[in-house]
């Protein structure tokens, strides 16, 4: 009887304690950090948030190349966000250092870097101010498409990286406590076993 | 609070894991039936209270209930907090697995350290007294954790004042709240079962 009053009370509090939890604005809870990045012309710009949400101020940004080799150093600004000139066309791998121990990064990859650049040659040459109508070639088209593409893709990328900020969903949550209690009777499957076994031994 | 992974070196890493394995060992030698469905409880607790987030603070600090761990179980914290950072590892990316051990001894470390100093003081007679016990054990376990975090980045780059500083710091809120939270777990748990809170020192086990 004891035993059960107690599972009772623990599994009373338990539900509480989840309810509490599910009551609260899920999405703006979790503890990470993660840092974005994307090229736009020849600059890198670079976005850091803890998963709540809530920009990384003040944090520290390098930057390595493919042989991890750093090229630069910087810190975030107010927003959270920090920007550089492309140091060396090569992949990029782009650290953050927010103190306490968190830390994330985001490599761009060294085709997205000369695409960006190539695009951004393309829309200073002297061609692409004259009338449409007069020549474009196979190549001019192509570029002109994959560079209004980046422009109408970018918020989409923006949003993607956002959604990869966010915090655990509440299927995740329940699985977890479920998990621990599942262990929980595994833990005490075995442990009865023992004791009926002892029991045994005694009565023979 | 939780470290990232790819933040520490090997040492530390193994240090961590090797002292997290022994407090394991002994609070696996403390357990039994009975107390498996509180140990199961608890870490339960201790999995979705990370997810309560704080807003205070300049950075993203959320409860970590190490207290009420340490005071309720003793020993068997560290298990218990294992369990809970190995699924919040697995399932929200908050630290990682190969930085289990390290997070594990910061956790659970001071939820021991703070049994051992206020577990007598909480099962005391005296109200005051025991709920004056009771708030210090949740305040001083999130302090040091806060300690601990900080030594442990003590080895990476980073100086020990300025970082423990800023941990603690961060953390105000959070003591404080724990330990109101622990102050109204203990005097409800006095008054509905009062030898849960003395129950480890009644056996002597």
């Amino acid at each position: 009887m004891e035993k059960v009053r107690r599972i009772q009370i623990s599994l009373l509090i338990l539900f509480v304690a989840s309810l509490f939890v599910i009551s609260i604005d899920l999405p703006a809870l979790a503890h990470k950090v993660t840092i974005f990045a994307w090229v736009e012309g020849d600059t890198i710009f670079t976005e850091s948030k803890f998963s709540g949400g809530k920009r990384a101020i003040n944090a520290q940004i390098l930057v390595f190349d493919s042989q991890g080799k750093q090229l630069l150093e910087g810190e975030t600004d107010r927003k959270g966000e920090f920007s550089f000139k492309i140091p060396r066309i090569t992949d990029l791998r782009i650290v953050l250092n927010a103190a306490m121990g968190h830390k994330a990064e985001w490599t761009i990859p060294e085709s997205e870097i000369k695409q960006a650049i190539g695009a951004a040659e393309n829309k200073g040459a002297p061609g692409s101010s004259q009338p449409i109508a007069v020549s474009l070639n196979k190549e001019e088209i192509k570029k002109l498409i994959e560079d209004s593409l980046d422009r109408k893709l970018r918020p989409i990328v923006r949003m993607m990286a956002e959604s990869q900020s966010k915090g655990p969903s509440v299927t995740e949550i329940i699985g977890g406590i479920g998990y621990i209690f599942g262990l929980m009777g595994v833990a005490l499957y075995f442990m009865s076993r023992g004791k009926k076994k002892n029991r045994e031994n005694c009565n023979d | 609070m939780h470290i990232s992974e790819g933040v520490m070196s090997a040492p530390v890493l193994i240090t961590g894991a090797a002292l997290a394995a022994a407090g394991i060992s002994v609070g696996l030698k403390k357990m039994d039936s009975d107390k498996i469905p509180e140990v199961a409880v608890l870490s339960s607790v201790f999995f979705v209270a990370s997810l309560i987030h704080v807003p205070i603070g300049p950075s993203s600090v959320h409860l970590i209930i190490n207290g009420i761990n340490g005071l309720l179980l003793g020993w068997l914290c560290f298990p218990s907090i294992l369990v809970a950072l190995t699924l919040q590892a697995i399932l929200f990316q908050f630290g990682g697995i190969t930085v289990l051990g390290v997070n594990t001894v910061n956790m659970a470390l001071p939820g021991v350290i703070c049994y051992y100093l206020f577990g007598r003081l909480v099962s005391r007679e005296r109200r005051i007294v025991s709920l004056v016990a009771a708030f210090s054990c949740g305040f001083f376990a999130v302090l040091f954790s806060g300690i601990l975090v900080a030594l442990s980045l003590v080895f990476t780059e980073e100086s020990f004042m300025p970082v423990a500083k800023l941990i603690v710091l961060a953390h105000m809120p959070v003591m404080i709240i724990e330990g109101i939270i622990t102050l109204f777990c203990v005097a409800f748990l006095k008054r509905v079962k009062p030898e849960l809170l003395g129950g480890i020192y009644g056996k002597g086990s």
